[in-house]
């Protein structure tokens, strides 16, 4: 972020990725109205994700600025003892809907109990939610069932109109992997993340990422079609908290995770 | 009416093409990814591909190159529908139309639904009478 006009390039690229980001949910709605306009019929639903897409851009565009004005100082970014279970719940709320629109079932973990960690309550949340964004879309889109639903109602040439629209207008059938927000304890601090079924998701790829930030239409491909502009505002956010948003592993699954530090102000009560 | 097999990653993006294509009277097939994409043309026959170019793992380059090693594929018209700017395809423009039955090359943010279908129809009938001329 801005530090004397030393990180200038690097915010520079972050506004580049954003900006290549905003395109799809925008076009999503653009042609959504065009459809509508053409005399289809909208339902409820679709009412429903034309929000939701319009939720998601304005979301990342908030949680940019979340982080550039606590880069720039605008913003006091006050540590305080937080429960990280709280905010995954909370994220997972704001997520539901989204994840519903792409047939990703939504699973909130979280192992034992332990202490709250030092963050920052808004950043942390708007961190998650910018994380969760992202790699829901991610896994929707790798799912080996992502065809079901839809392909499959497409059938006949008689039946194609008919077919077409009661499967166009349905929610889509739930695919087999959920994503899982999970927070545990580990040797270094209480780690936060989201997972999921992403075989191709290592360190090496999501630092080859962070290069190419900004400079690449894809630059985490092995993951995503998009710019994972959500990915590096999440990044940035967890970067002011002094954690870094990384590759983690929970049970079989991977993700990305940050580890927070544990809070000892209670402790001492 | 013919059978398109859509290459999209966007999941609710997807459907509304799938309306749209439907409302036309096709016949819709949607892969995510390239891999799948190959795997579904083998069951559905596609008799034109709508491509999104920036796909998770492979790349829709990739995509045709494979689609188009297939014989049986080889004379199937692909319309690309991408976020990829159009002047970031002006150096591969030629090979993908000439070598790779790229019929038709839009930016989806600027591209209507009705462009679109024009576009696929255009590809139909272009295939269509390529064919007849064969015979």
């Amino acid at each position: 972020m801005l530090d004397g006009g030393q990180n200038f390039a690097g915010d520079m690229q972050l506004l580049q990725s954003i900006a290549e980001q905003l395109k799809m949910p925008l076009t999503a709605i653009a042609r959504q109205a065009e459809l509508g306009e053409c005399g289809a019929n909208i339902s409820a639903l679709d009412f429903r994700a034309v929000g939701e897409q319009a939720n998601t851009a304005l979301t990342l565009v908030d949680n940019y600025l979340l982080g550039l004005r606590l880069a720039v100082g605008q913003e006091i970014l006050a540590l305080e003892p937080v429960s990280a279970a709280s905010v995954l719940a909370d994220v997972a709320h704001e997520l539901d809907g989204f994840a519903k629109r792409y047939a990703v079932p939504l699973e909130v973990h979280i192992a034992g109990k332990y202490e709250p960690v030092m963050a920052n309550r808004k950043a942390l949340r708007a961190a998650l939610t910018s994380l969760g964004y992202e790699l829901i879309a991610a896994q929707a889109a790798q799912c080996e069932a992502a065809d079901t639903g839809f392909a499959s109602a497409m059938g006949t040439a008689k039946n194609t109109e008919s077919i077409g629209q009661d499967a166009a207008n349905a929610a889509p059938k739930p695919l087999r992997a959920s994503l899982i927000l999970a927070s545990h304890r580990t040797a270094h601090g209480i780690v936060a993340g989201v997972y999921g079924d992403y075989a191709m998701l290592s360190a090496p790829r999501w630092r080859k990422a962070l290069a190419l930030r900004g400079r690449a239409h894809q630059p985490f491909a092995a993951l995503s079609a998009s710019s994972a502009a959500g990915l590096f505002v999440a990044d940035t956010l967890l970067q002011a908290m002094t954690a870094q948003l990384r590759v983690g592993r929970y049970h079989h699954q991977q993700g990305m995770a940050a580890t927070l530090q544990p809070s000892r102000q209670l402790q001492l009560v | 009416m013919a059978t398109i097999l859509l290459i999209e990653p966007d999941l609710p993006l997807a459907k509304t093409y799938m309306r749209a294509f439907a409302q036309a009277g096709h016949a819709v097939h949607h892969a995510t990814m390239a891999q799948q994409a190959i795997d579904l043309a083998d069951v559905a026959m596609p008799d034109v591909v709508v491509l999104e170019l920036q796909l998770p793992a492979h790349s829709g380059i990739e995509f045709l190159y494979e689609f188009h090693s297939y014989a049986e594929w080889q004379g199937v018209p692909v319309v690309i529908n991408t976020l990829l700017p159009p002047q970031e395809l002006s150096d591969v423009a030629q090979t993908l139309r000439e070598a790779l039955s790229v019929h038709a090359m839009h930016y989806k943010p600027q591209a209507s639904l009705r462009l679109l279908l024009r576009s696929i129809n255009d590809a139909l009938v272009a295939n269509a009478a390529s064919k007849k001329a064969v015979t």
